[in-house]
């Protein structure tokens, strides 16, 4: 936008023209196609603790271990497109918990899968997005290929921004169709061959509350139809369906004087299962300079049981589960990220710890002697093509 | 969801200053928007869908995996 002749304040537009247009949202770089193309890859390292000996029959044992690889490409496309690829690879080994049994003073312990489980899987993501005026509209569509499980998903996004650009209504539907082939041979699996599909549509609304803040809702819905249970543990049989809900919301607040941002948001899931759960994340963006951005962040994780969950299973019943995540427990999760940009190049490096425990959470209910706490290490390097 | 509800219609009643297109500068920073960093986002919301009952809530809900 040109400034127009007179104005004293014609080099001030000048130094913000890149602003003008901005919505209520993910501002310019969500409603103007990317200048430039950008690259980039990243390293992630995955590692569960050990099992404790007092929480299982047969001693300590070694649980998940992924090495990830993910391939990032963006690149504008004509005058008002874009196309992006993302490509992520990831090897995994351990063993996972079978089921549980009841110990001789009658207390829970869990049985793992005894032999290292290795799989590996390839997922190919391709997104193409149309910019206009007042928003954009995307199509995606994601491919995942494990040894085991199949899926091909498509996707759906869009986003409007009201005329005076305080407000964006943004809306997503995707549909999945997932193949399930379970790996013979370390457990026996309850099932050769299934496949389930999940629907699944959001809409949120943003709005800017003041020029350092702005605020989100969203709401979304997904239902999932076929098989549900998990085929490698022993004692699992759940419901042909899902149906969940999950209203959420967020915040961004700017700080001129530290030069920071705090960002938060917060998540309420509800479903027919009998699961809820409540999750906050806090983050903390501080700048250093216009090169190196450090961000400490916190994650407060709560969920209810589902209703056919029971540490020991009660097989009499026509849905039941010892599985760890359908039981109630508490998790705090916190790290720190760290980016750094020397000219086209920006490195980035993310550490995490996330521990569980059943008296964290705001539900009650039997602790799960599966529950899972781990490491998690990223290191990434992006370029930009200018 | 009670909570919830007043939280909602406090922030829409409390978001009325209007913030004219040359004064948005610091919103379109980096840090304030909803994905700063979407491929550490997705590791890790694909982490915590795999480890925890619950998922989704930003968003469609895409393809799954058999991650256990």
């Amino acid at each position: 936008m040109a400034a127009r002749p007179g104005d004293k304040h014609s080099a001030l537009l000048a130094l913000t023209s890149s602003a003008l247009l901005l919505p209520a949202y993910q501002a310019a770089r969500a409603d103007a196609p990317p200048q430039f193309m950008e690259m980039g890859v990243r390293y992630s390292k995955y590692k569960e603790d050990d099992t404790q000996g007092k929480k299982t029959f047969g001693g300590s044992s070694e649980r998940y271990d992924i090495d990830a690889a993910q391939f990032h490409l963006l690149a504008p496309v004509a005058d008002n497109w874009s196309v992006a690829v993302d490509v992520q690879w990831e090897d995994m080994s351990g063993a996972s918990p079978w089921f549980v049994g009841e110990s001789l003073d009658g207390s829970p312990k869990v049985i793992m899968s005894g032999a290292s489980i290795a799989d590996t899987r390839t997922e190919v993501s391709v997104t193409t997005r149309y910019y206009y005026d007042r928003g954009n509209v995307g199509l995606n569509y994601v491919h995942s290929d494990e040894d085991d499980y199949k899926s091909d998903a498509v996707a759906v996004d869009g986003a409007f921004n009201s005329a005076d650009g305080m407000t964006t209504y943004s809306g997503a539907f995707s549909y999945s169709s997932d193949d399930i082939e379970p790996t013979q041979g370390s457990v026996p699996t309850n099932t050769l061959k299934a496949d389930k599909d999940i629907s699944s549509a959001w809409i949120g609304v943003s709005r800017i509350v003041s020029r350092n803040a702005i605020v989100r809702f969203g709401l979304s819905y997904t239902y999932r139809d076929g098989f549900l249970t998990d085929p490698y543990k022993f004692r699992d049989q759940r419901p042909d369906e899902r149906k969940e809900w999950a209203i959420s919301t967020g915040y961004r607040q700017f700080f001129m004087g530290p030069n920071g941002a705090l960002q938060a948001d917060y998540r309420y899931f509800d479903d027919d299962w009998g699961v809820a759960s409540h999750t906050l994340n806090l983050a903390w963006h501080q700048n250093f300079g216009f090169s190196t951005q450090v961000i400490p962040f916190l994650r407060y994780y709560s969920q209810d049981k589902a209703d056919f969950f029971a540490n020991i299973a009660d097989l009499d019943q026509r849905y039941f589960a010892d599985d760890y995540r359908l039981s109630a427990f508490g998790a705090i999760s916190g790290g720190l990220r760290v980016r750094h940009e020397i000219g086209n190049w920006a490195i980035t490096a993310v550490g995490e710890r996330y521990e569980t425990d059943e008296s964290w959470g705001v539900y009650s209910g039997e602790e799960s002697p599966a529950l899972v706490d781990y490491w998690r290490y990223s290191f990434g390097l992006d370029y930009i093509f200018r | 969801m009670k909570p919830l509800t007043y939280l909602f219609v406090a922030l829409c009643l409390c978001a009325c200053e209007t913030v004219q297109p040359w004064e948005r500068g610091t919103l379109a920073k980096p840090e304030m928007q909803w994905q700063t960093d979407p491929r550490e986002i997705s590791f890790q919301a694909q982490i915590n869908a795999s480890k925890e009952a619950t998922s989704g809530g930003m968003g469609a809900a895409g393809g799954g995996c058999g991650c256990n």
